[in-house]
């Protein structure tokens, strides 16, 4: 299998400046150097405190932010550079209520994201449809948005995140918020992605979640990258009592030390 | 495809400003109101300002307030709703989303002309009744328009000058959140500079040098002229021509910029 993400010293400083008259300049180092791989299909987790960095990660490797140094290639592809050749093959959920037109339906906000994802007439149509089917929608697709739970908004947010039919889907904190049916429904999305050949980066503060779902995964804490395994090698290698360790064992272990 | 992106984003535009309190405010409420004080001033000017100042000056008014308050504003909301970082990196392109949406609220203000036009003959009805032959005098000096060819040419030229300002803004509002506060501050002065409400000429001549500078302020000249002004077209020519290269030059510094300083989405 071939890597399809691949980051290497990656570093993102925020730099703020404060003050009216004397301006001051104030930095943040989000991201302090990391390195990771993915391969194509896996489902590769990334996991830290609030604060750690993924969002930032996750945001330089969907072309929304630019790294201040290291590599940063999704398909093969420079994120900062060569931006335009990635966004079509990628995708994106972020958790929370966020990131939808809460004035339009569902299948308005669907159709209207599959036009600018270069999909055409039919195709829209029919894309439109089997997301709404696939994230238990149809019922309530002509309802204004802004009317929706908050599940049901998580759920449109996921349909959105498939629209281009993405060979690679960023997940940042898909499952915040939701109740366990809803949790339980974007897993098995998860898990379908998976067979369907898709490759996943997922972030999420449910320990039980990355264990069940991912394949590697990465702990970052503080912006630099403190272990990664496979979950099962984790537990072996960081947890008290070896493979019978839980994940979140090892995450408090290595989070604290 | 790049027709289709401008004609949904269009269209969706429209559909989300015209819910918007604020929008519907600048769209219907403001040419009403802004009608009713420059007829009563210009009560007294004769026929001929009536259409020049008080349905073409209010409608103006009203366009620029909705680009001031929704064209540009419509960055901040989207950005504050999430939905900017979406539309930034989906494939159909920036530049195109942010012209469908230009595009649509422009389309959509051009409302103001139609509610100042009735407001204007409401008024009429009421202020002259039937001693000075009542509505229909007044219905044939205020929509007596000489050229309509030519009318509808500076129409378009107008709607292209404030489509380029806005988008100019809007590239600007992505890079700085603090740009809906001045733009709140160029309402009032740009309807006064650019002479939506009055003649230039009125003015000092320093002003009358920056109006000159304005694209505005020479669509707004064609408009008023009844047959080809070619020096008003020439000059508004070379300026928005200037303007098209710095939304151009703009677009992909901010494009960069963007990226660099996170200013896509609220922290």
């Amino acid at each position: 299998m071939k890597n399809v993400i691949e980051v290497k010293n990656l570093k993102r400083e925020y730099v703020t400046t404060k003050g009216w008259i004397s301006r001051k300049k104030e930095s943040l180092m989000a991201v302090a150097g990391i390195d990771f791989s993915v391969k194509e299909g896996e489902i590769f987790g990334l996991l830290g405190e609030n604060g750690a960095g993924k969002t930032t990660t996750i945001k330089m490797l969907i072309t929304l932010l630019a790294p201040t140094s290291g590599v940063c290639n999704v398909l093969g592809y420079d994120t900062f550079k060569e931006a335009d050749k990635v966004r079509g093959q990628i995708n994106f959920v972020f958790g929370g209520e966020m990131g939808v037109y809460r004035r339009l339906s569902a299948r308005d906000n669907l159709l209207y994201f599959a036009g600018l994802y270069k999909i055409k007439g039919e195709e829209a149509k029919r894309r439109t449809e089997e997301l709404l089917k696939l994230v238990e929608l149809e019922a309530a697709s002509d309802r204004l948005v802004e009317t929706y739970s908050k599940g049901m908004i998580q759920r449109l947010q996921i349909a959105r995140g498939l629209i281009n039919n993405p060979k690679i889907i960023f997940m940042d904190e898909p499952t915040v918020g939701l109740d366990p049916l809803g949790a339980n429904m974007l897993r098995e999305i998860i898990r379908k992605l998976k067979a369907e050949g898709k490759t996943v980066l997922l972030t999420t503060h449910y320990m039980q979640e990355a264990d069940d779902l991912c394949d590697h995964i990465a702990i970052i804490h503080k912006g630099k990258i403190v272990a990664q395994d496979t979950p099962k090698q984790l537990k072996v290698r960081f947890g008290k009592n070896g493979a019978d360790s839980t994940l979140e064992e090892v995450f408090l272990c290595l989070c604290k030390s | 495809m790049l027709m289709q992106i401008i004609k949904d984003t269009m269209f969706l535009q429209m559909k989300q400003s015209f819910v918007r309190p604020m929008f519907r405010f600048c769209l219907i409420a403001n040419p009403i109101v802004n009608t009713i004080f420059l007829y009563e001033m210009y009560l007294q000017k004769g026929a001929d300002t009536f259409l020049n100042y008080v349905v073409l000056g209010a409608g103006l008014m009203g366009i620029w307030s909705c680009i001031c308050f929704s064209s540009i504003g419509d960055i901040n909301r989207e950005r504050y709703s999430g939905t900017l970082a979406l539309i930034y990196v989906a494939p159909g392109g920036f530049g195109k989303i942010i012209f469908g949406k230009v595009l649509g609220n422009t389309m959509l203000s051009l409302l103001t002309f139609v509610i100042s036009y009735i407001t204007a003959c409401v008024l009429s009805a009421f202020t002259w009744g039937e001693e000075s032959s009542g509505i229909e005098k007044f219905l044939s000096t205020i929509i007596h328009i000489e050229n309509i060819g030519y009318f509808i040419f500076a129409s378009v030229m107008l709607i292209l000058t404030f489509v380029l300002i806005s988008i100019c803004f809007a590239f600007i509002l992505m890079l700085s959140r603090k740009t809906e506060l001045y733009m709140n501050l160029l309402e009032i002065p740009l309807i006064f500079i650019c002479g939506f409400t009055f003649p230039v000429e009125v003015l000092p001549q320093w002003i009358q040098n920056i109006s000159n500078c304005l694209a505005p302020t020479w669509a707004v000249r064609m408009l008023r002229s009844s047959q080809m002004n070619w020096e008003s077209f020439g000059i508004l020519c070379i300026e928005l021509l200037v303007l098209l290269l710095l939304t151009w030059v703009l677009y992909k510094w901010v494009d960069r910029r963007i990226r660099i300083n996170a200013t896509l989405e609220v922290s």
